[in-house]
């Protein structure tokens, strides 16, 4: 997300609007733009099983005030059962 | 004698002439501003100098008779509550005072009866910007009815919260501001908002007691029209600069320089079906709208020296549709 600059100087995020002006960085997804994401979920080992079955879910969460306690918001959920042959 | 009455009479001229550059001084400024300025709903009714003045200043109560399918959707929207939001817009505006104005060292502004239009207008500007047509004295009793607001709810003094809750929902991006008092951008090329008039798509007579014209808005589907809120970044004409949105520069720099084309209105407006309903992220309809998501999932086994480990790949592809960055505002 756009990360505003406290009174357009240094590299100390603002908060309120008062005090905002510029940005420090930007990591918010932009116009037309398709953005990758790839994680690796690594399991425990178990030497006693031939197949896990995991409930994978995966979330993209929008937080506002950059928190999950402060009015989280949750915009595309993904689920889907894996089942991993060992 | 002939010497004196010449003298007088030099002196007449020269008095003329003054009195002539004084008008002309005095006059000089007012028209340099713009022809028909004095015709907008703040010269013809004055500044207002209560809340309740601006209230009705601005009242597009009138509105709904014919249009209240339009009032319908709009009433659902934030603009039909941009001062109060959820509470927290209005909160908000007293953090900005205690943690801006009154902690400023040059601000002037060391009590709430300090405060004036100019200091407000860093939040009003977008959320309120018929308080520029309001005197300093309706500054300093917003802030003050935010500030009672809060107290109330914080002595459950349910009845004085509900008064205020009430007076600061009356306080609201409405009818007349976007289709009047900000439907022109271009003042000195497309004239100034006249106190009698509607902007829209139709030129003619308008069936109302006061705003009997109808005139074409030539940006009420074009994106500055939102833009002139929904801004460029920083808001520099401030003496204090502040920044809330940021999505008009996003969509000038970023959407349109990599091949969009489409106007804010077409999006929010036209396709998504909403009409005055604007909405952004928490409409379902926005939210799936704005971004494609593709969740590719690859289940692997992985070798740790002698161990053995389940494992998950997972690519995410997010594609944003939108006409500016995600989030902004």
């Amino acid at each position: 997300m756009p990360v505003p600059q406290k009174f357009a100087r240094g590299n100390e995020m603002g908060r309120g609007p008062y005090e905002k002006s510029g940005m420090v960085a930007d990591t918010a997804l932009h116009p037309l733009k398709t953005a990758k994401e790839h994680f690796e979920i690594v399991l425990d080992a178990d030497d006693d099983v031939e197949e896990r079955i995991l409930d994978l879910k995966v979330q993209l969460w929008y937080l506002p005030y950059g928190n999950m306690n402060s009015d989280p918001f949750l915009w595309k959920e993904y689920t889907e059962i894996v089942t991993i042959k060992l | 004698m002939l010497t004196t009455k010449r003298s007088l009479g030099l002196l007449s001229c020269l008095v003329c002439v003054l009195s002539l550059s004084l008008l002309f001084l005095c006059a000089g400024p007012s028209q340099a501003a713009g022809i028909g300025k004095d015709g907008t709903i703040a010269a013809v009714k004055g500044k207002a100098t209560t809340l309740d003045e601006l209230i009705a200043m601005y009242d597009s109560s009138s509105c709904y008779g014919c249009h209240g399918d339009k009032h319908e959707e709009w009433s659902q929207s934030v603009h039909s509550r941009s001062v109060y939001g959820t509470g927290r817009t209005a909160a908000t505006f007293r953090t900005a005072f205690i943690n801006g104005f009154m902690d400023w060292a040059y601000s002037g502004v060391e009590s709430p009866e300090d405060v004036e239009v100019e200091h407000l207008m860093g939040c009003a500007k977008c959320h309120l910007p018929q308080l520029a047509d309001a005197t300093d004295a309706v500054a300093k009793e917003l802030v003050a009815t935010v500030f009672d607001w809060m107290d109330a709810y914080q002595n459950d003094d349910m009845e004085t919260f509900e008064k205020h809750q009430e007076t600061l929902l009356e306080l609201n991006i409405n009818c007349l501001v976007c289709h009047n008092r900000m439907a022109i951008t271009h003042k000195w090329t497309d004239g100034y908002p006249q106190d009698d008039t509607v902007y829209g798509y139709s030129e003619g007579f308008h069936p109302d007691d006061h705003f009997t014209e109808m005139k074409v808005s030539p940006i009420m589907d074009a994106s500055i029209l939102c833009g002139q809120c929904h801004g460029l970044g920083p808001n520099l004409e401030l003496d204090n600069p502040t920044q809330c949105a940021t999505a008009y520069g996003s969509y000038l720099w970023s959407y349109i320089a990599n091949g969009g084309d489409k106007t804010c209105q077409q999006c929010h407006m036209q396709e998504s079906g909403l009409g005055h309903n604007i909405q952004s992220y928490r409409s379902q309809t926005m939210a799936d709208k704005a971004i494609d998501w593709k969740v590719k999932v690859r289940p692997m086994v992985w070798r740790d020296a002698r161990t053995v480990h389940p494992k998950v790949m997972i690519d995410v592809a997010l594609t944003n549709n939108a006409g500016h960055g995600i989030p902004d505002g």
